[in-house]
């Protein structure tokens, strides 16, 4: 029987937001490699980003310790500061001078308010996987309705929670209450998580000035004596009502943990993309792919958070000379697995060459479901479609991406015409149509490009001599002509006399005397990779050549 | 621990309807029945398996053939490395991943990827048409890293060959046949029959071990 849990609400709070969107950013930037003046700790940090050994925070504890603030847009006074710059001396709205002199190694940051705002969505984004009913309460709180969670052990989910807004460079504080308004001032005073229960001491001992009531209410329930929320509760709830009216009665309903607030429900954004605007140019690959790998971990925590998958890697480099390189990945096989997108991205940049150096780094991820495979008992399909995929890449790298893939044939008469295609990945056997050709006379091993022959004819014009850098000698038997022709109405017109011979050396081959005008030796040429024949004339030429071997 | 008596009906159920699939964890069928039967089923998975076909036109292409179309009817990826771009396909063959290679050394690095990646069951890796000279310049060691990679990956490589040059080859097995010039109008079914396998050489598998 499932038990009714008690209406509960849960804030996730990050103190010195602002600060630390600041912080987050130039963390992220000053620990790519580039930056690094010592060998070793480049070799170190490409390393991590290359095998992903060790998952890195970009915060840590330390940082906290060192003061640190927030300018405001001018540059002339701080908005926000750490524990430690307060413990300095410093407030909000000193200038950036009199900060400095009372705490020398006071850390200065300028306002990012376009990473505040990106930090927010995966904020909800990541907060909306363990509520559906959340609220965008402001910048860095948000506010989950727990209703409808079974488990009471809200602790461990919010553990995790943590810890993945600290994998992305937030260090964030959740506290849990009977009303927002609780949960709020929980998670502010939390170490990282304060759960208020509802008849708890700690609910009763909190100040009154946590439930914000005007200042014409506080002044009143001060002159009575009541400083907390315990001794209003003490009072009774219909005198309050009589005395000081709804807002009376709101303030002591949210004081006795009776939520009168209504949250406003928000959906996180589908985008997910990150981006980076590097302070020193980046001229070598290894700081990029650096920054990717931080990239794919958050964006991979992001979809996680959805359940969702990564389809599709869209990469956007932004250079020096103003140029904009695009670049759309797809996964064959939709995965969150960090180090199949690294190394499918990584092997694209590989191959990059940029003619300037690179100065922004936009990567946004596709998400999708699923795919649905219903293999049958003895079907075998590809392992690993994302790897095959890669190799894919590297056998076009090695052999050219005109010389790999599946062979199709083109929808024409001239000989060794074939189109190789990509593999599908989503493959399934229902998808794979079974044609039936005749299987007439044995297979032939083609001689690409054709050699070149001197072919004796007899009388009745049969080949009875051959001459080539493959095969010489008499020929014993000939078969043929089999003529061939097309694109007759222009100047790629080709035709052919293809013959089947038997030579003295037990072989069986196929010779083709091809008539070629100039413009299709030309192209047939630049294909092959020969020099181009520069005449431009409409001239036709007879040639004898040895188009393969039959086996 | 005793299996329950469920799944050894289940087996032998599955075994009797599937005779060809219950070889699976040991081999993978061709689908060519002259050539599995000669192997107890078909290709040693996790091997390397050689074909020497020293005549010229003596049916290795059609073997090639017969090879990629009986594992397209099972629905299984194969990979033709062809070391001199000489393959014609008769058909389209959507599960045949095809490799162009121009010299060995191509076409051994990609031998050498795709046997890596592990996702094909069979790789075939047709050195017919190279020269001699070409292969003799193939060192040893790379014969045997093949080995080793097949066995991690449990995978098969069937090498065609004029002559027997895989140091490292599990079977080797030789082809003999002549095609008359009345062959290329007889259908391939009618040439296949007098096609003749020998196994010359099988390891075994202490030798095999060692090598």
């Amino acid at each position: 029987m499932l038990k009714i849990e008690t209406h509960c609400f849960a804030v996730i709070y990050i103190p010195f937001y602002s600060l630390q969107c600041a912080q987050q950013k130039c963390a992220l930037q000053s620990c790519s490699p580039n930056s690094m003046s010592s060998n070793q700790l480049s070799l170190d940090v490409i390393e991590t980003a290359v095998y992903g050994t060790a998952h890195q925070n970009i915060i840590d504890d330390t940082s906290f310790d060192i003061p640190a603030a927030l300018l405001a847009s001018d540059g002339l006074h701080v908005i926000e500061l750490n524990p430690a710059a307060e413990r300095a001396g410093i407030h909000p709205g000193v200038s950036t001078s009199q900060a400095i002199a009372r705490a020398s190694d006071l850390v200065l940051y300028p306002r990012t308010l376009s990473n505040e705002q990106h930090l927010q969505n995966t904020l909800l984004q990541l907060v909306y996987r363990y509520s559906p009913f959340i609220e965008n309460s402001a910048p860095g709180i948000c506010t989950l309705d727990l209703k409808g969670k079974r488990t009471r052990k809200h602790q461990l989910w919010l553990r995790e929670l943590l810890a993945q807004l600290r994998s992305v460079g937030l260090k964030a504080q959740a506290g849990i209450g009977p009303n927002p308004e609780i949960a709020l001032q929980a998670a502010k005073i939390a170490d990282p998580i304060l759960e208020i229960l509802q008849d708890s001491h700690l609910l009763q001992s909190l100040p009154l000035e946590s439930l914000a009531p005007s200042l014409f209410l506080l002044d009143i329930m001060k002159s009575w004596g009541v400083r907390n929320l315990g001794a209003l509760t003490r009072l009774p709830r219909e005198e309050i009502g009589q005395r000081l009216g709804l807002e009376g009665l709101s303030l002591w309903d949210r004081a006795a943990g009776r939520s009168t607030n209504v949250l406003q429900l928000v959906q996180p954004p589908e985008t997910f993309e990150e981006s980076i605007d590097f302070e020193q140019r980046l001229e070598t690959l290894e700081p990029l792919l650096f920054i990717l790998r931080r990239f794919l971990e958050t964006l991979s925590l992001r979809i996680e958070s959805v359940y969702l998958l990564i389809a599709e890697l869209h990469l956007t480099l932004i250079l020096e000379n103003g140029e904009k390189i695009v670049r759309i990945l797809q996964i064959p096989a939709p995965t969150r697995d960090v180090d199949t997108l690294f190394g499918i991205a990584a092997q694209y940049l590989e191959t990059l060459q940029t003619p300037a150096p690179v100065t922004s780094f936009h990567l946004e991820v596709i998400p999708s479901r699923p795919s649905g495979h219903q293999f049958d008992l003895f079907q075998g399909g590809l392992k690993d479609p994302n790897r095959f995929f890669q190799t894919l890449a590297r056998l076009a790298a090695l052999v050219g991406n005109e010389r790999v893939g599946i062979p199709q044939k083109i929808d024409t008469h001239r000989p060794d015409s074939l189109r190789m295609l990509m593999p599908e990945f989503d493959w399934s056997r229902s998808r794979i149509k079974k044609k039936r050709h005749p299987k007439t006379g044995p297979g032939l091993r083609r001689y690409r490009p054709g050699v070149v022959a001197d072919v004796q004819l007899n009388a009745e014009g049969k080949p009875t001599l051959i001459q080539s850098s493959v095969i010489s000698g008499k020929i014993l038997e000939a078969r043929g002509p089999w003529k061939l022709s097309g694109n007759w109405w222009d100047l790629t017109r080709w035709e052919a006399k293809e013959w089947d011979i038997a030579l003295d050396d037990r072989g069986l081959y196929r010779i083709a005397q091809r008539t070629t005008s100039a413009n299709e030796r030309r192209r047939t040429s630049a294909n092959e990779g020969a020099d181009n024949d520069r005449s431009h004339s409409l001239t036709f030429q007879d040639q004898w050549e040895v188009v393969g071997v039959y086996d | 621990m005793s299996l329950s008596p469920k799944i050894i009906e289940l087996r032998k159920i599955l075994a009797e309807r599937y005779p060809q699939q219950t070889t699976h964890s040991l081999c993978t069928p061709t689908g060519w029945s002259p050539l599995d039967s000669l192997l107890g089923g078909g290709l040693p998975k996790g091997a390397i398996t050689q074909l020497l076909i020293p005549n010229i036109s003596s049916g290795g292409a059609i073997v090639l053939h017969e090879i990629i179309e009986a594992m397209h009817d099972a629905s299984q990826y194969v990979a033709l490395i062809d070391g001199k771009d000489c393959f014609e396909p008769v058909a389209d063959h959507p599960l045949l991943l095809w490799i162009r290679c121009n010299n060995t050394v191509q076409a051994l690095k990609a031998t050498d990827l795709i046997l890596r990646d592990g996702n094909l069951p069979l790789t075939i890796l047709d050195f017919k048409q190279n020269s001699d000279r070409e292969l003799r310049k193939i060192p040893g060691p790379t014969w045997y890293r093949f080995q080793r990679i097949t066995e991690e990956n449990k995978t098969s490589l069937l090498t065609i060959t004029r002559h027997p040059i895989v140091s490292s080859a599990h079977l080797t097995i030789s082809m003999t046949h002549q095609l008359y010039i009345d062959d290329l109008s007889s259908q391939r079914r009618e040439i296949i029959k007098f096609v003749s396998l020998e196994i010359v050489r099988l390891r075994t598998q202490l030798e095999y071990r060692y090598a």
